[in-house]
């Protein structure tokens, strides 16, 4: 006899993961809208707070597959990084304080005018100053583009992550110490995890290329050698209740900036990482309860528009002394729309503080669903303007 | 339209076009980064000129006129000096070398103008496997009759440029065994190889030109690609064999290598060139390409089989005295060095096998550009 119930619920998770491929690549080949947009989308449509075709409870399990889908991504976009570049332009630091000071501001002074109270509007100020790398990424990836607002978005986006964690860390440690009075839980939970993480990041980036030295496979792809790293890394972050995000960032960064040897790896982890950005995007969406967007669907909206303006203003007046056009500077500014994962998995850390920033934060879960669609195709076409994308009719044919 | 007259340059004087490479400072592969740079570079003016390339991870330099060794290689430093300052303002790598060791010819995006489209239309993939990197040198000639004369008699040392310039040895992602492998890019190309053999300049406008223009197949000389060409509207002829050397001061050494040897024959201290010479061009062509400086060349003359090596060594004591009159002896003591050292082929070999990966050569290539090959700091060499 088979049980339907239990069948049925074997088999969400996979036919969620099957029917946002498809639309994925539906949407992208007759529209061309990125394809995280419609996996999330579909993972928000079909999450347990809406149609719930997806399990109430996420197991353990899930949530370690979506970090380590996080994981790949934020390994990426470690590896991605040239600090050096900060050193040899400045301006790219002026830019990045810039931007992020400013939409701290524009959304601390938005939340204070729809009367929020002042812990929840800083938190949500902080919050919003992080553009997801793993959107851009991910993007980037799809789109196959290179040039100075890739390479822009991409560096802005690490960094105001770093700034947006320090900050809501800081103001978190605040809120805490105030309703505990307990400087130790208000201080573990701000410095230990965010520094542990980072250490355990920076030694897999000091072993894996001498492992892979030692072992003479510096000419061979490493995709897999990465791959399994990044794994481990993640699972030993998840299980010492750190952050695997910052662990693999880390990674990513200190492998490349400590690497002796060089090796060559699939873009974007190939297929695997396909199919773990596939589930991760579904995850994301799913974990966003209707409910709460609709509650905060005004102020959401009003976020999303100061924010964008205050991140292209605060791109857009260094682009030329920084050593790009106007029109490219305010492009990395349109770029810089997606807040999305990063925010929500942040939020859903917060919970076992005692605080429920999920319920008071509503708005920011409103904008998160929305730019979580409408994000990649912010990106898309602010790529496709500074024509970073190789063009679709390019493949010569004969006149 | 018919071919314009040969304008008159002075005689020897030097022009160089250096194609470079434009490199991803993450991953080492080529970045289409030309647009991004030459906006930043248009800002202020140019120690020469810069300008597009058919794919946009191709940035083409060329430096002014000039007459002697010292200022065409104080302008070739000037420049690097300015690329690597706007590279390191956009996290881009420059570098030299005929050849990107790993890049896929089918990642590369033609860059937006109208010509290069038209040209990616006609030759398809030919336009992105283009992706080539050579080093182009101007010699000023008086007359039209002297260019040609001048490019034929140079025939029997086309070998030598390629040997001592060859910095191609790996082609996407594999070791080609030759020491140019850019070449075999350009031989894929209708209108490549040698020009004619003409010695009249009105005979080669008038028939030559006039008739190829008439068969509807070329409209200008810019579509020749031949190794070398008259460029009558500079009154100069351009050499185009050499791959674009890994430092900016070998690219000034080969050029005024060039300048000493054309004030050599000059002098008609050969025998006149002759169409019979060609029977063995593209023998010895080869010969450079796959074995470089270890090559060995048939005499066109004389059909003796000689050491391509040795025939460089022979020819620097032979135009030795004329180098120094054009003030350009350190230019030659420094091919003296590569005959011994070794091309920028064999570094490229060596670094490969020293740091175990085609990405390690690209990251020592960018490291020589700058000037820096001793720091042994790796990778993307900052600041």
């Amino acid at each position: 006899m088979i049980d339907i119930a239990l069948l049925a619920s074997d088999l969400a998770w996979p036919l969620t993961i099957l029917i946002a491929w498809l639309a994925g690549e539906l949407a992208h080949q007759t529209w061309k809208i990125p394809r995280i947009s419609i996996y999330a989308l579909v993972g928000f449509v079909f999450g347990p707070a809406q149609l719930a075709v997806l399990p109430h409870s996420q197991s353990a399990s899930m949530l370690l597959l979506a970090n380590i889908a996080f994981g790949l991504i934020l390994f990426e976009c470690g590896y991605r990084i040239n600090l050096r570049w900060l050193l040899a332009n400045p301006w790219i630091g002026a830019t990045s304080l810039a931007e992020a000071l400013l939409t701290f501001l524009a959304v601390y002074f938005l939340a204070s005018c729809f009367e929020l109270p002042a812990s929840t509007a800083l938190l949500l100020a902080a919050l919003s100053m992080a553009t997801s790398p793993a959107t851009i990424v991910r993007v980037v990836n799809e789109q196959r583009s290179s040039g100075q607002v890739t390479e822009r978005v991409l560096h802005l986006s690490a960094l105001n992550c770093v700034l947006a964690v320090l900050v809501f860390k800081i103001i978190v440690g605040l809120v805490v110490f105030e309703t505990s009075g307990s400087l130790w839980e208000a201080s573990y939970n701000s410095l230990i995890v965010l520094s542990v993480s980072v250490i355990i990041g920076a030694s897999a980036g000091f072993a894996v290329p001498a492992l892979l030295r030692f072992t003479h496979r510096t000419n061979q792809d490493s995709t897999l050698a990465f791959t399994i790293s990044i794994i481990c890394l993640v699972a030993l972050a998840h299980s010492l209740k750190l952050s695997p995000v910052l662990a693999a960032l880390t990674f990513g960064l200190s492998a490349r900036h400590r690497r002796i040897v060089f090796n060559s790896s699939q873009r974007g982890f190939g297929t695997l990482g396909d199919l773990l950005s596939v589930l991760l995007f579904v995850f994301i969406a799913a974990t966003l309860e209707w409910r709460q967007v609709v509650a905060g669907i005004g102020l959401g909206l009003a976020i999303i528009a100061v924010r964008q303006l205050a991140k292209i203003i605060g791109i857009g007046i260094f682009a030329r002394i920084s050593g790009i056009s106007l029109r490219k500077g305010l492009l990395v500014g349109m770029a810089s729309t997606p807040i999305s994962a990063f925010v929500i998995l942040v939020l859903e850390q917060t919970r076992y503080l005692g605080i429920n920033l999920v319920e008071e934060l509503a708005p920011l879960a409103a904008a998160a669903l929305i730019l979580e669609v409408l994000g990649p195709i912010f990106i898309q076409r602010a790529l496709i303007w500074a024509h970073e994308v190789p063009d679709a009719e390019e493949p010569a044919r004969a006149p | 339209m018919p071919l314009e007259k040969f304008r008159t340059s002075q005689a020897l004087t030097l022009g160089v076009e250096l194609e470079l490479q434009l490199v991803s400072l993450s991953d080492l592969d080529l970045a289409a980064a030309s647009p991004d740079m030459l906006e930043l570079l248009r800002r202020k003016s140019f120690p020469g000129s810069v300008t597009p390339e058919v794919t946009e991870s191709m940035i083409e330099v060329a430096t002014d006129i000039h007459e002697r060794y010292p200022e065409l290689l104080a302008q070739l430093l000037t420049m690097r000096d300015t690329l690597i300052g706007a590279g390191d303002r956009l996290n881009i790598g420059i570098c030299g070398g005929g050849t990107h060791p790993f890049q896929l010819w089918s990642e590369r995006r033609i860059f937006r103008k109208p010509r290069f489209r038209e040209v990616s239309m006609l030759y398809g993939y030919l336009s992105k496997q283009f992706t080539i990197f050579g080093q182009h040198v101007h010699v000023g000639c008086v007359s039209g009759d002297e260019a040609l004369f001048l490019l034929h008699a140079l025939n029997r040392y086309v070998p030598h440029f390629i040997a001592l310039s060859a910095s191609s040895p790996f082609v996407q992602g594999h070791d080609t065994l030759f020491n140019s492998a850019r070449l075999n890019s350009v031989f894929a190309f209708p209108l490549s190889g040698r020009a004619p053999f003409v010695l009249r300049w009105d005979d080669f406008a008038e028939q030559y030109f006039a008739k190829m223009e008439h068969t509807g197949v070329v409209k200008s000389m810019k579509d020749f690609y031949w190794d070398i060409r008259p460029k009558p509207e500079y009154g100069t002829i351009e050499l185009r064999v050499c791959d674009t050397p890994l430092s900016v001061e070998r690219a000034a050494a080969l050029a005024c290598y060039l300048q000493a040897l054309c004030s050599y024959l000059l002098e008609r201290n050969e025998a006149e060139p002759a169409e019979d010479d060609y029977l063995v061009y593209n023998y010895n062509r080869f010969q450079a390409c796959r074995f470089g400086l270890d090559g060995s060349i048939v005499h066109p003359k004389t059909y003796e089989q000689i050491s391509l090596r040795e025939d460089i060594l022979t020819t620097i004591r032979r135009i030795q005295s004329r180098a120094d009159a054009l003030g350009c002896s350190p230019a030659l003591e420094d091919i003296y060095r590569i005959t011994h050292a070794g091309s920028d082929a064999s570094y490229l070999r060596r670094e490969y096998a020293e740091r175990g990966s085609v990405e390690g050569m690209v990251d020592s290539a960018l490291l020589v550009f700058r000037g820096d090959a001793s720091s042994q700091e790796s990778f993307s060499s900052g600041v």
